[in-house]
């Protein structure tokens, strides 16, 4: 019975991926060589026949080589994951905060509404300009073939990370000021400031990238 | 003719999404079972070489397609199934249907039925 990974680990010593990663491909292929070989076997074919057919299988180890380190090394540094997910939720994020700071200092002073003694800050330019963030981190997520909520995670990224920086802010104010009723009133007003208003304005543009893209026409070229 | 060959394998790696696809959504398959399958179902008219078959399996599961485990079977061997998740599954009805279009233009113009 020949050694399959040994052979495999041999041909395969050129493949630039992580040792992880290699011995794995190792294994897969060399196991996938080695049901070849028993399966010829067992159709009655001699050892060296079997072999010889086994072999056959690979289909050009150069070919095989090239094509694994190229899927693997794309994979290695990018993953799906962060093509689709934490990529778009970057750009959108980057993007907003750009935006909200342009706004600050460059852009009208922003509209305070008072309720009581508590104001909320209104940036309006700022949020005219979040439906085109929510819908470019929508779309770079659908390009990598995210699903629906992937893609709705990257277009509301700046206000989910706004509501995720609030709720762990809330503890340290109330440990530090006590429950107070006021304090949780401007939470609650800070939430819809920064949350509620601005991931309305993000969703506005990514829905239209929700949907499944439509199949393209056959590219024969 | 570089450019037939061109065609030829963008057909043939086109197929090969299909194919793979298809028959990950009846069960998880290993490598080996996968490129049996294939060539059986298809009167060996489709035949996966590992060189084809593997670089496709791995390029599926970086684009989340598919998700892979390892499991020892009853010799002990491991093997590592490959089991369809729910992009890939959203994949399969767009390429099927792309498919079916491709094969009533080609009908329509050169008289080649799929049926």
């Amino acid at each position: 019975m020949p050694d399959w990974k040994r052979l495999v680990r041999k041909r395969t010593r050129s493949l630039s991926l992580s040792p992880a990663a290699k011995e794995k491909v190792i294994i897969e292929l060399s196991d996938h060589l080695e049901e070849a070989y028993e399966s010829a076997r067992g159709q009655g074919l001699d050892e060296r026949a079997s072999m010889r057919h086994a072999l056959q299988e690979v289909g050009g180890w150069s070919v095989l080589l090239a094509e694994i380190g190229g899927t693997r090394s794309e994979e290695g540094s990018m993953n799906h994951r962060t093509k689709s997910l934490w990529l778009p939720a970057l750009i959108t994020l980057l993007g907003a905060s750009l935006s909200l700071t342009l706004t600050q200092f460059l852009g009208p002073q922003p509209r305070l509404v008072w309720i009581g003694r508590l104001g909320m800050t209104f940036y309006w330019p700022w949020l005219a300009s979040l439906p085109f963030f929510g819908a470019a981190g929508a779309y770079l997520s659908r390009r990598a073939q995210g699903p629906t909520r992937v893609r709705l995670a990257a277009g509301l990224s700046p206000a989910l990370i706004m509501l995720i920086v609030m709720c762990l802010i809330l503890p340290w104010g109330l440990a530090i000021d006590g429950l107070h009723f006021l304090r949780l009133v401007a939470f609650g007003l800070g939430l819809i400031t920064w949350v509620a208003i601005p991931g309305f304005a993000l969703l506005i543009g990514a829905v239209p990238f929700l949907r499944e893209s439509e199949p393209t026409a056959h590219t024969i070229v | 003719m570089p450019t037939t060959k061109r065609i030829r394998s963008k057909i043939a790696r086109g197929s090969a999404d299909l194919a793979i696809l298809s028959l990950l959504a009846e069960q998880p398959l290993y490598g080996f079972e996968i490129a049996k399958q294939i060539g059986e179902r298809t009167g060996g008219a489709l035949k996966f070489t590992l060189a084809s078959l593997y670089p496709l399996l791995y390029e599926m599961e970086a684009q989340g397609w598919v998700e892979a485990h390892w499991q020892a079977n009853a010799a002990g061997r491991d093997r590592r199934y490959y089991r369809l998740t729910t992009t890939g599954r959203r994949q399969l009805a767009p390429l099927r249907e792309e498919w079916r279009s491709f094969f009533r233009a080609l009908d329509a113009l050169a008289g080649v039925s799929h049926a």
